[in-house]
């Protein structure tokens, strides 16, 4: 009797939660839920704010000796500037770096006329199998869904949510994410690069012209929404073709790249108040 | 339960939810985090049963659902197997050997927990759940279910200790429910 109580029990509440995963994807049930999760996080967002700048300095001592390693051959490397760099590297504090990142804001050459907002990163990923981060600018300062975000070096990710003083950005990184760009000589090959999850690299899927494209070139948005990628402004850098294998006949060559921007050491983006034309 | 567990629970929802998003979420180890929020269903399943452990889940898993962008749904989902399957196990524990085995259990659920929801995720169309980053993020969640479970345990105690306590009187194994 009591076994026949507890799965009655468990199938009501199986029942009930595919129920509510059934109404996410319902569009008047799911504008209402995305309501309330922008509200919970706007709500938490003074928080994670205060709790963030306790933390920035612990979470740098983490990933410092997580990623040791690499750091070592890093540090190798930049050994052999210290000399030039010596009196740029005595105002190197936190103060300095972060007013940096800002006037690179600033001065994006591929930003053109676009507007943009200038915003805090609050928050990386909230779940392990999202690849998000959280800024402190909603629709209150003019960030709407489905614009780019862009950092110092290039793509960083599109907004996903917007809460009044806070937005969710899918980073470039994201297995849902699909850019259409431009590479090669004068751009002249096209493709869609695809976010692989937290693994940094990205996946190039040629649409035209692979046998223009070699290691170490840079990736482009190309402002197209070609084989249902999703339309960006022209011109942002994206990615660097870090690996080509050639196929033989050249019918199924693959390519790695890895994105410009790491999204760990991000403290700044710029969200582009451009959507694509209707 | 009673009117002052579910204040208490709600209170340690709260609270969980609030250190998951401004302190568990910020400390990143291979790209992922350790799960606060998977380990409370899993501590009130091991606390209070099948049945309470998978109602819990199912209001945990609400409430964590609301920070990430992953469907609406799915974490309750994984949260009331979770609550309820470790619910099996359940067991007033008498002993400090008792507690251990909790403990233990918890830090299980927490790898079983990411493992279920990466695998619902990918029934669910959400692309890129399985593979890698499964596996970081198992590890990860394990390795942080070590220091979490412990204070999860401690707070669904706190939260429905009093309920089960009122129930089947506390140190004595709760019968019918401690089939494993």
């Amino acid at each position: 009797m009591r076994r026949t109580s507890q799965r009655v029990t468990l199938l009501i509440l199986v029942l009930a939660s595919i129920t509510v995963l059934t109404l996410d994807y319902h569009g008047a049930a799911n504008r209402g839920l995305t309501r309330v999760r922008n509200g919970v996080l706007d709500g938490l967002a003074p928080v994670q704010r205060v709790i963030a700048d306790v933390l920035h300095p612990v979470g740098d001592a983490v990933a410092g000796a997580v990623h040791y390693g690499a750091l070592q051959r890093q540090n190798e490397v930049l050994q052999n500037q210290v000399g030039s760099l010596r009196r740029q590297v005595a105002a190197d504090n936190v103060a300095s770096q972060q007013a940096r990142q800002l006037l690179q804001l600033q001065a994006l050459p591929f930003v053109g006329n676009t507007p943009q907002v200038d915003a805090t990163v609050l928050s990386g990923p909230t779940s392990d199998f999202a690849y998000t981060l959280e800024i402190d600018k909603g629709t209150a300062a003019g960030v709407g869904v489905g614009e780019p975000v862009v950092g110092a070096g290039g793509f960083v990710g599109t907004v996903v949510a917007a809460g009044r003083s806070t937005a969710q950005v899918r980073l470039l990184q994201d297995n849902l994410t699909d850019i259409g760009v431009r590479l090669g000589a004068a751009g002249t090959a096209t493709g869609v690069v695809t976010g692989q999850g937290r693994d940094s690299s990205l996946g190039l899927q040629i649409l035209a012209g692979a046998a223009r494209v070699h290691r170490g070139e840079w990736a482009f948005t190309s402002g197209t929404s070609a084989a249902g990628a999703s339309a960006y402004p022209a011109g942002i850098p994206v990615a660097t073709v870090t690996a080509v294998h050639r196929s033989p006949g050249g019918f199924n060559d693959s390519f790695t790249l890895e994105p410009l921007v790491n999204p760990a050491s991000l403290q700044y983006v710029a969200v582009l108040q451009w959507l694509p034309p209707a | 339960m009673t009117l002052t567990s579910w204040a208490r629970l709600v209170l340690v929802l709260l609270a969980g939810l609030v250190l998951q998003v401004a302190v568990v979420d910020q400390v990143t180890v291979l790209g992922a985090h350790a799960d606060l929020m998977v380990l409370l269903a899993a501590a009130a399943g091991l606390v209070a049963g099948p049945e309470r452990g998978g109602l819990v889940g199912f209001v945990v898993g609400l409430v964590a659902d609301l920070v990430v962008t992953t469907p609406y749904g799915l974490s309750s989902l994984t949260f009331v197997l979770i609550g309820f399957g470790f619910g099996l196990l359940h067991r007033a524990p008498s002993s400090r050997e008792g507690r251990t085995a909790q403990v233990a259990a918890c830090v299980a659920a927490g790898a079983a927990g990411t493992v279920l929801f990466a695998f619902l995720g990918a029934l669910v169309g959400q692309s890129g759940m399985l593979g890698r980053t499964a596996v970081d993020a198992v590890v990860v969640v394990t390795l942080g279910a070590v220091v979490l479970a412990w204070p999860a345990l401690w707070a669904i105690r706190w939260s429905l200790g009093s309920a089960e306590r009122a129930a089947a009187g506390y140190g004595v194994p709760s019968g019918g429910s401690a089939t494993l």
